[in-house]
């Protein structure tokens, strides 16, 4: 669109037209007006006392817990217990559902053995689960190690599902013309078809299974993040209870942005 | 023909094992018959269930809890999606707080929640709402904001005003994408019905239910829970698929 026709737009299109106010230069000043805002609101209503102190504490003595937490451990504890369960249940459903997505994508008479019944388990909501596996497993270990990986399992399978189907099968007999070896025909052709839409459904699942390890914390309420803000909840303390929040969403955060590094840093092609 | 048949009988072998695995660990001792539930006892569940309206009545307290929450969880999320693509200002006041909200894992947030508004039907609710909320946002406002200006200007150019191009051209073309969130949003809002009521144990429930069942240990009565709420989350999925299929049913 040349200079003349994109005037014309902006002045024949005021509702489309996408404002750009000065300030919006300064976007990363002008984004922390709301929360800044947000945050003073918070401090006056504390200072004058709108709220009971059951429903608002000020932001002052949730950093004087979370300073607390930390001195005491209780929060590296719980950080450590919950990320070694989110990391062996997240280790073994990605390695499953890798497995599987291929086996289920490769071989039909596979397909044809194991696809009614991953379709049908595929609709039950790992949450639903939660009742009937703390019978069969218990409340230890053993039950957040299988739910993460049941909602891990999925979406990695359907991800590599759609990862292999996205191979192109001409691309790999050109290789063969050229007689590439495995490493460079996995490294050329493989590697770049099927990785992108794997490492998104390694993005799903980690979210998912973070959401679900913590809501499983909540429940059962033995050690962990979950386990921590409950408690804090049962003694009508805010403040810890809002430091679990925090933390819970800033370890959500880090995972999805290290991910995110991770696909950049694997598939640089994608973001040039 | 054969080869069709064949697939199809295959798709049953490892279920049937599956079930025969079951049926068997059931009848072995009374250990075992504490976590595998004999499949007779399951339809006696369903049976009973349904005879004495528990099941009705708890599907009945997750449905209007999950409408209730939905239906304004889609409201104030299409709101909120509209103001942040129509106005630079609200986009900039409302993306940082939402974009940090969102973090937060849905169900980490339950104990602020149940602090905050205590532990009946209200936090719930709030809880089913935000389900709704997020897609609902992040899809409304990326519907509109990626749509092409020129269409705009085609309204324009046939002479039609504000109002009218809003209607007929930017509603058409963000409508597949508000379709796209209504389809994350309602399992999940459904989901987070059952998931509220696993979590905050007052009131009548399907999550409530099974939360009494697995006290008890009665696994038939969970089973049939998890079920019914698989078999609804589906519902609801293939209805809104038709209804976004029947709305949009211009662009075929």
């Amino acid at each position: 669109m040349n200079a003349a026709s994109s005037r014309l737009a902006t002045t024949i299109l005021p509702p489309l037209r996408l404002r750009t106010p000065i300030w919006s230069d300064f976007k990363w000043l002008t984004s922390a007006i709301s929360p800044v805002v947000l945050l003073l609101a918070w401090i006056l209503a504390t200072r004058a006392h709108w709220f009971s102190d059951r429903i608002l504490v000020p932001p002052r003595e949730v950093w004087s817990a979370f300073l607390e937490l930390c001195a005491s451990g209780e929060l590296w504890d719980d950080l450590k217990i919950s990320l070694l369960r989110l990391s062996s249940g997240f280790g073994l459903g990605a390695l499953g559902g890798l497995v599987l997505g291929i086996i289920l994508e490769t071989s039909s008479l596979a397909r044809s053995y194991l696809n009614p019944l991953f379709q049908v388990l595929r609709q039950v909501p790992t949450l639903a689960l939660i009742p009937m596996f703390i019978l069969l497993f218990g409340i230890g270990e053993t039950l957040k190690i299988v739910i993460i990986v049941k909602s891990t399992l999925y979406p990695v399978a359907l991800a590599t599902m759609e990862g292999v189907r996205n191979i192109p099968e001409h691309y790999l007999e050109v290789g063969r013309a050229y007689r590439l070896g495995p490493w460079m025909s996995f490294k050329r052709i493989l590697f770049p078809a099927a990785v992108p839409p794997i490492l998104t459904g390694l993005r799903i699942a980690l979210g998912r299974s973070w959401m679900v390890l913590v809501a499983i914390e909540l429940l059962t309420a033995d050690a962990g993040l979950g386990q921590t803000m409950e408690t804090g909840r049962q003694m009508l303390r805010l403040d810890i209870v809002m430091v679990g929040v925090i933390v819970t969403g800033v370890i959500g955060f880090t995972l999805d942005r290290g991910l995110q590094f991770l696909e950049r840093a694997l598939l640089p092609w994608i973001y040039r | 023909m054969l080869r069709r048949l064949a697939g199809f009988f295959r798709g049953w072998v490892i279920p049937a094992l599956l079930l025969g695995w079951w049926e068997h660990s059931s009848h072995r001792d009374a250990v075992h018959a504490y976590a595998f539930v004999p499949l007779e006892e399951i339809l006696a569940a369903i049976r009973q269930l349904l005879g004495s309206g528990e099941l009705l009545l708890n599907l009945e307290g997750s449905l209007m809890r999950a409408s209730i929450g939905l239906s304004v969880g889609v409201a104030v999320g299409v709101l909120t999606g509209l103001a942040m693509a129509f106005s630079a200002t609200a986009r900039t006041l409302i993306n940082p707080v939402f974009q940090s909200i969102r973090q937060v894992p849905l169900l980490g947030i339950t104990p602020l929640v149940a602090l905050w508004l205590g532990n009946g039907e209200q936090a719930k609710i709030f809880i089913i709402v935000l389900a709704a909320f997020y897609p609902m946002v992040l899809n409304t406002y990326e519907g509109l904001r990626s749509v092409d200006r020129r269409y705009g200007e085609v309204g324009y150019a046939y002479g039609l005003n504000r109002a009218q191009v809003l209607r007929r051209v930017l509603v058409p073309a963000a409508l597949p994408s508000f379709f796209s969130g209504l389809q994350q949003a309602v399992p999940f809002a459904w989901i987070a019905a059952v998931a509220g009521e696993l979590l905050f144990n007052v009131g009548a429930g399907l999550g409530n239910l099974m939360m009494v069942a697995e006290t008890n240990a009665q696994m038939d009565v969970i089973i049939v829970c998890t079920g019914t709420i698989a078999l609804l989350g589906i519902a609801m999925s293939q209805l809104v698929s038709l209804w976004s299929a029947y709305a949009l049913r211009w662009r075929r």
